[in-house]
This record gives C-alpha cells, sequence and structure tokens, in this order.
C-alpha cells in the first residue's frame, strides 16, 4: 500500500473544470424541443375541505396546453414508503405544501399566470400541529380512515435489562430534548424533465440522488397510469447538492409525467426558491426523553430512549430515521442495555424526509448533551467519561454491530490536544470548551433489500478507460474517488479515466448516494471490476511478453515485468493486439458489490454496516452573558474515515458537514405557525454565510478498514452529526446554562441565564 | 413593448431586444443562453446570479435589463483567457477544492474576482465579506476562502 | 415576469417630469427593494424611473459638514475614509447592509425611502442629524431626517418628489458615533435591533483627541476605569433605535439623562432602562419583543462606550 500513485492522494475533482466555467449542465439549464413549463398550486390551508376547484378559466388561458387536478390522477395512485400521499390531492388538503392542480404551459410566465385563474373554495378545518396532541384518544385525524395518527410504523429496541440496569446504577440522569426542522437549502433547487417517446417509454431528466430506486418508482407509476411495461430511463443533469433531499420521489415528478402523457410533450419542472423551501420535506423534528447511567466508576450502564417525531401529513424516509437513530442509542460508547422507543405522528405539517444523517443528529444530540449531565453527577471530567465508555475496534455492540475498526480514542485525544481541553475547562469566565463524539454507518447500510452497487468498465484502443457507475455524483466528489480507485488498479493516468455515472440506460444498478455509503461500496464495486480487468489484460501481456501474469505490473500506463524493467509494452499497444489479432476481442469486465452487511431482524438487530466510521468534535465558544449570543472561538473536527483516498475531498466533506451543523446547532430553524412556513427565503432562515466560518480545523484519523476500498470508510454524512450536542456542552462548560432546544439562539441563552442568576440569588438568599 | 440595447458582454459588444420587464439574469440565461450564471433565489439573497458591472459585482437577478446598456458586464463565460487557459481565480477553485456541487461557484468567483481586481491583497476578513452575499451549502467555505487567497497570490496560511 | 416601461432620465428635472406624467410610476435607484416588491407581486407600477444615470448624483462632497448625493451607494459610503473617521456610524451601517453585491448597488436614498423600521442607515442618520434634501415639482425643500419618516413605510414626498441627498453637519472631534446592528447572522441579515449613538464629549477640560489615551483592544472595560480617575462628560448625545418601532425612532428622554452629565457606568445602566422603556418592539418571526427591548438596554451601553472610545482613540476607529 505504500507506493500508491493516485489513490490518498490530492486529486482535483474531475468536474471542477466543467463548473468553474459555467460549463456545467444543472437541471435548470436543460431545454427540449417543443418543451413546456410546469407549475402547481398548493391548497393554502393547513386542513380543509376542497368544496370547489375550477380550472376552466385557466384553461383557457392562451399557451396553457393542460391542467389536471386529483380526477386526473389513474387508479388512486399514491406514492411514498407508506402509499399514503398522492400526487395531487383531491376532497382535503392536509398540510399547505398539499398539491391540488398542476398546469403545463409554453412559458414559465404563462404556467405561473393559469395558475391565478384556478378558483378554489375551501372549508377551513381544524388542524392539528403538535404531534403530543395528534397523539391523544380523540385528536382530531390528519387521515380520517385511519384509526390513530400514530403511523403503524413500531419502532422498539431492548438490549439487555434497563430496569435492572437502573437499580444498579450510582448515578442516573434523565431529560428531554428537541430539535427542530432544518432542511437542505441546496443551492439548486428541484426540477425536472419528463419526456415520453412515440412508444411511451419514459425518460426523466432528474436531479435524483436514486436513480434506480426513483426508476422503479417511475416505473410502478407508469403502471398504474395505465402504462404497464414500459421503460424508463433517468438522466441525471449536474446536481446542484443533495444532502437526502433527493433521496425519495415527490409529487412534482409524477405530475410532470402526467402533464406529459397528457400534452404528449416535454414537460419540466423547476421549483422556485419559495417552493423549495416549502414543497421539500425537511428533516424531521423530533422530541427525546432520555435517562442514561453509570456505576461509581463511571462505566455506562444503560440507556433509555423516547421519541416522539411529527411526521407531518404524509410519510416519506423522515419516518424510518429510528432505524439510524437505533445506531448511536445502541452503540455509541459502551452501553451494555439498552431502550428505544419511538412513535411517527400525523400532524398536519409538513412531512420530512432524509438529510444528512439520518436521525443521528437529533439522536446524538440526546445522547451527548445527557452525558455531560451524567459526568456532572458522577464528579466526572465529561471527557474521562467519554474516554472511559469509548468504542474500541472488535466490540460487538448491543445491536450486533460488528465494530471492526474504531479510531474514537484517538479522535478524542486529537480534541484533547488541539483544543487544550484541560487548560480551558472549566474556567467558567464566559468561555468553554465542549465535545461530542459519533458513530454513523461508514461501509454501506442494508436498509433495503440490496445494498449493492454495480461497475462496467470497458476498455478502448488508446488505453482510456470508461466507468461506468451506479454511484451518483452529488458534488462530494464520487466521480473522482472512483476514478482514482480505478487509476489506481489499472496503474494508468487518472485523465485516461472517463466516468459515466447520470444514465440508468448504461449505468448499472445502485442503491442510491445515501448513508455515507458511495466511497465504501461504489468504490469497492469499481476496485472489483478495475481488478478483473487487470487480471485479462496481465494475462494477455504476460502470454505476448512470454512472462508470467504474476510477475507483471501496471504503472503510467505501461506493461513491465518487475523483473526486467526493460521488457515493458505499453498499454494501448497490448489493447490494440488483443481487440486487432484474428478473434480479436475487447476488453470489458463488470462488478457488482454487495456488502456483506445485514438487514435488521425483527428485533432490530444485525450488523447493518460493514464498517463505522468514528468522530469526535471539541469546541471552544465564548458566550456573551448580556446579549446570549455564542461565539466559536476554535473548531476541532476530528474524524475516523479508514484511509482518505483524496484527503482533499475528504476536508470539503467534513468542513461542510461542520458548517450545516453549526447551522443546526445555532440558527437554522424552520418556522411553522399553525402549518404555514414563516421563513421560507434566505434572509429569515438563517443558513451561515462565509463570515460565519468559525476557525475549523479538520483532522483526519486513519484506522485501515480492511474491508474498505484501500482501507477507506464513509464520511459523506458524519461531518454534522456532533456539532450541536459538542456546541451545547461548551456553552454550560461557559456560562452554566443548558439548552436543551435546538436551535440555541441568543433568545433562548439569555433566558436561560436570566433563570440562572434568580435560581442562585434565590438560592444564596434562601 | 421590446427595445433594442446595446451593452459589452465578456468583451463583446451586443445587441438583444429585451422586454424593459426582464431582469439581466434572465437576458443571460434564457436569451443568450450563457446559463454559467445560475439562479439560486431570484431576490439577491444567494449571488449565485452574480456577474461583475463595470467593475462591480451584482445579483443579476434584480438587475434591470436596461440598466446594462452600455455597460460592461463580465459573466463566469467570460474569464477565461481566449487561449482557453483558466482564470487564476478558476484554476485555484479547481486546486484547492473549492467546488462541491458547484452551483454556487460561478456567483462565487465572480464576487472574488470583482474583489481581487480592486484589492490585490485581500485580507481573510476582506474575502469573507466580499463573499458573503454568496452562500454554498456544501464547502463550509474553507476551501473557497483558501482558493481566494492563493489565487491573490497570498497562498495558503 | 411582470411588465413595466423603464425610463432612464439624465437630469433631476427629468425625472420629476417623468414622475409628474406618467401613471402608475415608481423611482427606482439600486432596485434593491423595488425590484424584489415587483417580483413578489407586492407591487406592479407600469413605469419604473432609474435614478441610476442622473448626472452627479453620486458625489460625497466635504464643507459645511458632509453632503451625500441621492445616487450614493452603501459601497460609496464604505470606501469614503472621512465618512468612516467622522461620521463612524454611518460607515457601521452600510458596511453591514445585506451583502458586496447588495451595497455596491442599493443606496442610501432608498434606504431611507423605504422607511423600513429595519433599514441600517436611518438610526445613524438621525444621530448624525442629518437634513434630507428634497426636489419636487414645486422646488427644492431640506427637511430633518427625523420629520421626514412619517410612519412604517412611509415619508414625507409629496407627488413627484425625489431624494437628492443629505446634508450632515459638521461635527468637531469631540464627537463620535456608532451602529450596532444586532443579527443572528454575520452577514446577510436585517437587525433584530439596531441602535446608533452619537455623543459629543469633554474630558475634564483637557484637549481630546490624544490617540495614545488608551493602546488597548478591550475598549470599554478600559474606558470604564478610565472613567473613575478623570470626568468625562457628555455635552451633547443623540441615541436612535431600529426596529423597535414602526419607523426608526429617537430616544429623546434617555438623551435628556444623558446629556450634560458626567459619564458613569451607574449613569449608563440608567440610560439603557430609559430606551428600553421607550422602545415599542414587538414578537415577529425574526426576534421576540422581550429580548429586542433586552438588546436595546445592553447595545445602548455599548453603542455609548464604542462611540466614546472613538473619539478618545480617532487613530483606532474603524
Ligand atoms: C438580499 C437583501 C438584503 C438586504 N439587506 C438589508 C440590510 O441588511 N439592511 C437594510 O437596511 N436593508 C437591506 N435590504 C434592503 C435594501 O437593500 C435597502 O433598503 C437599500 O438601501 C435600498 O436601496 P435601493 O437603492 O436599492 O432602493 P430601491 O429599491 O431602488 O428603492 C427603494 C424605495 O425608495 C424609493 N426611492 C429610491 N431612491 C429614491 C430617491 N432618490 N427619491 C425618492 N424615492 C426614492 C423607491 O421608489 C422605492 O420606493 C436588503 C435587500 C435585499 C434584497
Ligand atoms: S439568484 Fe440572485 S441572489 Fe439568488
Ligand atoms: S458547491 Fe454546492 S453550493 Fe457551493
Amino acid at each position: 500500500m505504500s507506493d500508491l500513485t493516485t489513490v490518498g492522494k490530492k486529486i482535483t475533482k474531475r468536474d471542477a473544470p466543467l463548473k468553474v466555467t459555467g460549463g456545467a449542465l444543472y437541471i435548470q439549464d436543460m431545454k427540449i424541443p417543443g418543451m413546456l413549463y410546469g407549475g402547481i398550486l398548493y391548497g393554502q390551508y393547513a386542513h380543509a375541505k376542497i368544496l370547489k376547484l375550477d380550472t376552466t378559466r385557466a384553461e383557457r388561458l392562451p399557451g396553457v396546453m393542460a391542467v389536471i387536478t386529483a380526477a386526473d390522477v389513474p387508479n388512486d395512485f399514491r406514492f411514498g414508503i407508506m402509499k399514503d400521499n398522492p400526487p395531487l390531492k383531491g376532497g382535503r388538503v392536509r398540510s399547505t405544501r398539499d398539491e391540488i392542480a398542476a398546469v403545463a404551459a409554453v412559458s414559465a410566465e404563462i404556467a405561473a399566470a393559469a395558475l391565478e385563474l384556478i378558483e378554489v373554495e375551501y372549508e377551513e378545518l381544524p388542524g392539528i400541529f403538535d404531534p403530543l396532541e395528534a397523539m391523544k384518544e380523540g385528536a382530531p385525524l390528519v387521515h380520517e380512515e385511519m384509526k390513530s395518527n400514530i403511523l403503524k410504523m413500531p419502532w422498539k429496541l431492548v438490549c439487555g435489562d434497563v430496569e435492572a440496569a437502573k437499580k444498579e446504577s450510582a448515578y442516573v440522569v434523565s431529560d428531554t430534548f428537541r430539535t427542530q426542522w432544518v432542511t437542505h437549502c441546496c443551492l439548486g433547487t428541484s426540477g425536472c424533465i419528463a419526456v415520453f417517446d412515440t412508444g411511451n417509454n419514459l425518460t426523466m431528466y432528474s436531479n435524483t440522488q436514486i436513480p434506480s430506486l426513483a426508476q422503479n418508482d417511475y416505473i410502478e407509476a407508469l403502471a398504474a397510469f395505465g402504462l404497464k411495461g414500459r421503460r424508463v430511463r433517468i438522466i441525471q443533469c449536474t446536481i446542484g447538492g443533495g444532502f437526502g433531499s433527493k433521496l425519495d420521489t415527490y409529487a412534482y415528478e409524477y405530475i410532470a409525467i402526467l402533464l406529459a402523457m397528457k400534452t404528449r410533450k416535454p414537460v419540466k419542472f423547476i421549483f422556485s426558491r419559495e417552493e423549495e423551501f416549502f414543497a421539500t420535506s425537511p428533516r424531521q423534528c423530533s422530541i427525546t426523553k432520555i435517562s442514561q447511567g453509570c456505576d461509581k466508576d463511571g462505566r455506562l450502564t444503560f440507556r433509555e430512549v423516547e421519541m416522539v417525531l411529527d411526521n407531518g401529513a404524509y410519510t416519506s424516509w423522515g419516518a424510518t430515521t429510528p432505524s439510524v437513530m437505533m445506531m448511536p442509542i445502541s452503540s455509541l460508547y459502551k452501553v451494555p442495555n439498552i431502550k428505544y422507543v419511538a412513535q411517527c405522528v400525523y400532524t398536519n405539517n409538513t412531512y420530512s424526509q432524509a438529510m444528512r444523517g439520518y436521525g443521528n443528529p437529533q439522536a446524538t444530540f440526546a445522547i451527548e448533551s445527557s452525558l455531560d449531565q451524567l459526568a456532572e453527577k458522577a464528579g466526572l471530567d465529561p471527557y474521562e467519561l467519554r474516554f472511559r465508555n469509548a468504542n474500541e475496534p472488535g466490540e460487538l455492540t448491543p445491536q450486533n454491530f460488528q465494530i471492526t475498526s474504531c479510531g474514537m480514542k484517538e479522535c478524542m485525544a486529537e480534541v484533547v490536544k488541539r483544543l487544550d481541553w484541560k487548560g480551558k475547562k472549566g474556567n467558567g469566565n464566559g468561555r468553554g470548551v465542549g465535545m461530542a463524539s459519533l458513530i454513523h454507518v461508514g461501509g454501506g447500510a442494508r436498509v433495503y433489500k440490496s445494498d449493492g452497487c454495480g461497475t462496467i468498465i470497458k476498455m478502448d484502443d488508446r488505453g482510456k478507460v470508461d466507468v461506468m457507475t451506479g454511484a451518483t455524483e452529488i458534488g462530494q466528489g464520487s466521480e473522482t474517488v472512483i476514478a482514482q480507485i480505478v487509476a489506481e488498479v489499472l496503474g494508468v493516468n487518472i485523465d485516461d479515466i472517463n466516468v459515466i455515472n447520470n444514465d440508468t440506460d448504461v449505468c448499472p444498478w445502485d442503491v442510491g448516494a445515501h448513508a455515507s455509503r458511495t466511497t465504501f461500496v461504489a468504490g469497492n464495486s469499481a476496485l472489483g471490476a478495475a481488478q478483473k480487468i487487470r487480471e485479462k489484460m496481465l494475462a494477455v501481456a504476460a502470454q505476448n511478453m512470454g512472462e508470467a501474469p504474476a510477475s507483471m505490473d501496471i504503472k503510467n500506463g505501461v506493461v513491465f515485468s518487475m523483473q526486467d524493467k526493460e521488457k515493458s509494452m505499453p498499454l494501448s499497444k497490448v489493447l490494440r493486439k488483443v481487440h486487432y489479432s484474428p478473434g480479436g476481442k475487447m476488453f470489458t469486465a463488470e462488478h457488482f458489490y454487495d456488502p456483506p452487511n445485514e438487514n435488521f431482524n425483527k428485533e432490530f438487530k444485525g450488523n447493518l454496516s460493514v464498517s463505522y466510521a468514528y468522530g469526535v468534535h471539541g469546541v471552544e465558544v465564548e458566550v456573551d452573558r448580556e446579549t446570549g449570543q455564542v461565539k466559536i472561538l476554535n473548531y476541532i473536527a476530528a474524524h475516523d474515515v479508514g484511509k482518505a483516498i483524496n484527503p482533499m475531498l475528504l476536508e470539503g466533506q467534513i468542513y461542510g458537514g461542520g458548517l450545516m451543523g453549526i447551522g443546526y446547532a445555532l440558527g437554522e430553524t424552520m418556522i411553522y405557525e399553525k402549518g404555514h412556513l414563516k421563513n421560507g427565503n434566505f434572509l429569515d432562515y438563517k443558513m451561515p454565510t462565509a463570515k460565519d466560518v468559525p476557525p475549523v480545523q479538520a483532522v483526519i484519523v486513519e484506522t485501515d478498514e480492511q474491508a474498505g476500498p484501500f482501507g477507506a470508510k464513509g464520511i459523506g454524512e458524519p461531518g454534522l452529526v456532533p456539532t450541536a450536542p459538542a456546541i451545547a456542552n461548551a456553552i454550560y462548560d461557559a456560562v452554566g446554562v443548558r439548552i436543551r432546544d435546538l436551535p440555541i439562539t441568543p433568545e433562548k441563552v439569555l433566558r436561560a441565564l436570566q433563570e440562572k442568576a434568580q435560581a442562585d440569588t434565590g438560592r444564596s438568599g434562601a | 413593448m421590446k427595445r433594442e440595447i446595446t451593452f459589452k458582454l465578456n468583451n463583446e459588444e451586443r445587441k438583444v431586444e429585451v422586454d424593459p420587464g426582464w431582469t439581466l439574469l434572465y437576458v443571460l440565461r434564457e436569451v443568450l443562453e450563457l446559463t454559467g450564471t445560475k439562479e439560486g433565489c431570484g431576490y439577491g439573497e444567494c449571488g449565485a446570479c452574480t456577474v461583475i458591472i463595470d467593475g462591480r459585482s451584482v445579483n443579476s437577478c434584480l438587475y434591470p435589463i436596461l440598466e446594462a446598456e452600455g455597460r460592461a458586464v463580465t459573466t463566469i463565460e467570460g474569464l477565461r483567457a481566449a487561449s482557453g487557459e483558466l482564470h487564476p481565480l478558476q484554476r485555484a477553485f479547481v486546486n484547492e477544492g473549492a467546488v462541491q456541487c458547484g452551483f454556487c461557484t460561478a456567483g462565487m468567483i465572480m464576487s472574488a474576482k470583482a474583489l481581487i481586481d480592486e484589492n490585490e491583497k485581500p485580507t481573510e476578513d476582506d474575502i469573507k465579506d466580499n463573499i458573503a452575499g454568496n452562500l454554498c451549502r456544501c464547502t463550509g467555505y474553507v476551501q473557497i476562502i483558501d482558493a481566494i487567497k492563493t489565487a491573490a497570490g497570498g497562498g495558503r496560511t | 415576469m411582470t411588465r413595466f416601461e423603464y425610463h432612464k432620465p439624465h437630469t433631476i428635472k427629468e425625472a420629476i417630469g417623468l414622475m409628474e406624467s406618467l401613471e402608475n410610476a415608481k423611482f427606482i435607484a439600486g432596485g434593491t427593494d423595488v425590484m424584489v416588491l415587483i417580483k413578489r407581486k407586492k407591487i406592479a407600477p407600469a413605469h419604473l424611473i432609474s435614478l441610476r444615470n442622473i448626472n452627479d448624483f453620486s458625489s460625497i462632497d466635504i464643507g459645511d459638514g458632509l453632503q451625500i448625493g441621492g445616487g450614493v451607494t452603501h459601497s460609496d459610503i464604505v470606501a469614503n475614509e472621512f465618512i468612516q473617521k467622522r461620521y463612524s456610524a454611518l460607515t457601521d451601517a452600510a458596511g453591514k447592509v445585506g451583502s458586496r453585491q447588495i451595497r455596491n448597488v442599493a443606496t442610501v436614498s432608498g434606504n431611507i425611502c423605504n422607511a423600513a423600521p429595519s433599514a441600517d442607515t436611518a438610526c445613524p442618520l438621525l444621530v448624525l442629524d442629518a437634513d434630507v434634501k428634497i426636489a419636487g415639482p414645486k422646488g427644492e425643500r431640506q427637511i430633518p431626517l427625523d420629520d421626514f419618516f412619517l410612519g412604517a413605510g412611509r415619508v414625507d414626498l409629496g407627488p413627484g418628489e425625489v431624494v437628492t441627498g443629505f446634508h450632515l453637519p459638521p461635527f468637531g472631534l469631540n464627537t463620535g458615533s456608532a451602529y450596532i446592528k444586532h443579527t443572528r447572522r454575520q452577514a446577510m441579515d436585517l437587525p433584530m435591533v439596531g441602535i446608533a449613538v452619537r455623543v459629543t464629549i469633554r474630558i475634564g477640560g483637557s484637549e481630546i483627541g490624544c490617540k495614545d489615551a488608551f493602546c488597548t483592544i478591550d475598549s470599554i472595560s478600559n474606558i470604564l476605569r478610565r472613567l473613575e480617575d478623570e470626568e468625562l462628560r457628555c455635552e451633547d448625545v443623540r441615541i436612535a433605535m431600529g426596529v423597535v418601532a414602526p419607523r426608526p425612532v429617537r430616544t429623546r428622554k434617555a438623551e435628556a439623562a444623558l446629556r450634560g452629565k458626567v459619564i458613569s457606568e451607574a449613569l449608563f445602566e440608567e440610560i439603557a432602562e430609559i430606551a428600553a422603556a421607550e422602545a415599542q418592539p414587538r414578537d415577529s418571526i425574526r426576534g421576540e419583543a422581550w429580548y429586542r427591548r433586552e438588546m436595546v438596554k445592553v447595545l445602548t451601553k455599548r453603542a455609548i462606550l464604542i462611540s466614546v472610545d472613538r473619539v478618545l482613540r480617532p487613530d483606532d476607529m474603524i
């Protein structure tokens, strides 16, 4: 491994030159001859009966080619994992983002004008916006055909005996933590173009980060729309940010399909920024009750967590985030006894989806905040408590995760050293330090029946390589990482590698860009295919040169004998020789890698991932006691990445994740009032700007994961997982107030400081 | 009523027929098909649409097209040398890992260009101040700031 | 896309003439408020009359105080060193408006005429005793900014009238000013509260302007320490608050409580309380009323301190 030429190097991103020159084509930039522009009319109310819906005036507007409503959706088609979401809602609206009508017109301007001509009358119904209220018996039902607002998706994990452990614990803490809705803020808004050919096969230009699953969804939809057995091709444009937002299919895509069917023309949808805010699905908000205990030596004894998640009016992946929350709950630090239950509750709010970290940030906020409380109760330095319970290689966690490589302690050591933890901790001078750790899947995640990814490699006569991969590039750099891996194995220059990753007609199956799985799974898949083709090439080269394949190697596009370096031949020559000989052949190889991880069993146990990524974040803050403002003075993000295949891209993931985490911790929140989003714009939604970037260090810890490609594990999501609790803990260290409710706004800090001052004077007065 | 205007676009005189209600962004993207300049919000809040007009960075999404008349507009497409060589900022963005999804990149580079054209040795604070109107969700800005420093000749600090 | 006609007059007279002759017309300067309102369909003018091409409209002139032209942008203000030194509060505010791109086109006039309670340059101009210069069909007039604001989004501009600039009186070296914009983010943000202060002071009879008076950065504690040994008398003061009322307002009671007094920490507390009592903040998605009121207290104190500091350390004034 020592003489790697491409892997482990700072290789520039392959698509960067196109992007810095403005040449990359995003869905916004695509036009197809004859294309129509779509627009959607959303309901005005969070909960209402639709009394009248009249589209005649819109239909009459010149340039309008079609107007559709729920009546135009065949077979009561519904999408989403619970099949509870019709693309167009009829009869009733259950949230303010409910789509009730859609138009296709010759220009975006006419489409917008047509929407204004649709006449709707509503009878407003009482809505339910608090999941705790919605759980109560007799609460108004969001879906009247269901008996309860509580989703039939019971999440429950039990390991060991929590009740017994509680009794034996020397110290126990309990508290409740809440997290808010936040949204992805992809700079490129959502969009698609649906095109039918004359045979009624669908081509979808799309932003999806799950091409194969989206293809399935559309095929299912076509069947419902009367086009059973037709083909679906997905062509991904350059994607303007993913972060989980494109992990499901949305109503607008089905609407585009319906409109394209009806008009027989390509139909394009592009969300406005407002739509992007209110009509895409945010990170799920959560209410978490947590208890943890330890013995008198500070060894954790149990962790008990109860969660309520606001599901919104329909169901998407947000409802399944407990499957990932279980991971930190059961396996972040060594905790022998675990109990976790989560309930997702329908409300008339927006419905949630996947977002970077997939539930992990919410769970980790509760766990790591509570852990600091426990340390205080036990009289231990929070670092000490964490170190004593840190995960280690070789561990089997209560949820049956097989921990292979684990650099948690090394990460912790980096944080302690770089923050000057001992020097800064507990000074109580308005400045303070805090830390929090993370575990995340780093070797795939078998949440679907397959966790696989395919790769096809073909070589041409000049030694150039085409790599067709199922892995989606959402900006994270998968294309570059895959090219690096293939270049390394084939011994060719990285510039000779062309990665094709955006067309389901040529790219093999992949479950999607989620769960930080791409480097690991797609990387292993590419590695496998590259190895196959390498072997074939070496075999013919050896034959031609009268050598044994085992004694040959390829570097810089030249095949040579390791014994006698003089004996060499350019790879291109080998390829041509084989191609142009009688009975000639061209080299291709194909490899499907499905990691040896497990689906959960009925008890939600099983080795979800082949390897697990770890990290520890440490932060020093200064709290302005008069304004409640929190300033980050220093931020250390140490991550166990297995092996850094491309340190520059990796750091980019850590910086980007870290700042997203800081936004989550300190400012970002979607303000909903009775189901209406009040701050759906970039001025009022406080995503961090360049001026909000604190001094930050990304620290890479390498643990050489045996199962990973060249030792690598996934790192796409972890960057933001422990940020919020690390900051909350630092604030507590600085000024002694604990904020349990994200985001940590100046108002909350100031109020807590005032309450503390009152309590302190009360105490000293008594 | 459509009107014909002339302005200098990436060093070339351009004549276009425009509707007075159009923004510069609309004309660039939809009429002239220069799609390198992006629309991330349409309200001046994200900076994806940043272009340079007479040396200053502006949000083209709020810029009435008729104000462009007689002015010099530079977009991301106009940055490369005639030889095709990347502008030092473009090269630095590639080399420092300042690009992820790339949707913010054009606007970011235009803001950075306006800055280093007026201030050859910007401090880190100058850089942050000048790109604070360019939102980026992917990078956390660190490598972008590094890239601008590099392009300005400061190198990494 | 909305439809409107666009006019580009070259003189104020022409602009006024167009405004008089056209139906449903609106002036547009940088357009950062107007274009947003049009795009959000809040307004639908049939004509926009641009003020961007008016000759000699963007000058900043020194002499008899300061003359700011009607077309001066926030970036123009930021780049002006004289303003930075002598009218610091205005630089503080202009430098924090939106983003560089916004500041490059957005004008001070537009900010004032739009008359949002959160308009950043409003409070500084109020404390700097700015007059608004107005030209209209009936001629020219000049009125104090305080009289120009009538209410939320409402200003004293008659039909066809246009703001041609601002006049700010000269201030001596014993005057300092500051504006604090309290935001959630460091940029691209509207103030939750904005406080501007101008003070004119006298130190126990000695000359003002010794740049070595204090040399540390920790100005607040240093000033307070200094206050204990020497008398620092406030000759004159203005305090203005943004986002705590339908329009940017001066807090005259707090000003009166400070004027003529020897500055002390105890006095600060009192003034802060008075200012907070005068503020009438409301709850909104951008901030809660109680918090805004608290911030009036804190920021009033701080803005006074920075202003005083700027008198005492003129060379470090930024
Ligand atoms: C993304 C973004 C961020 C912003 N951030 C801030 C901020 O941080 N702080 C802040 O205070 N504001 C902010 N604003 C608002 C706006 O930028 C300012 O108010 C700006 O100063 C307006 O100036 P303008 O030249 O663009 O005005 P315009 O939009 O051109 O005009 C505003 C109003 O004033 C009138 N008007 C303009 N000039 C004259 C004149 N000379 N005589 C008579 N009437 C005139 C117009 O008819 C219109 O009614 C922001 C806006 C955006 C889009
Ligand atoms: S598109 Fe112009 S600032 Fe966002
Ligand atoms: S690179 Fe994606 S928004 Fe900046």
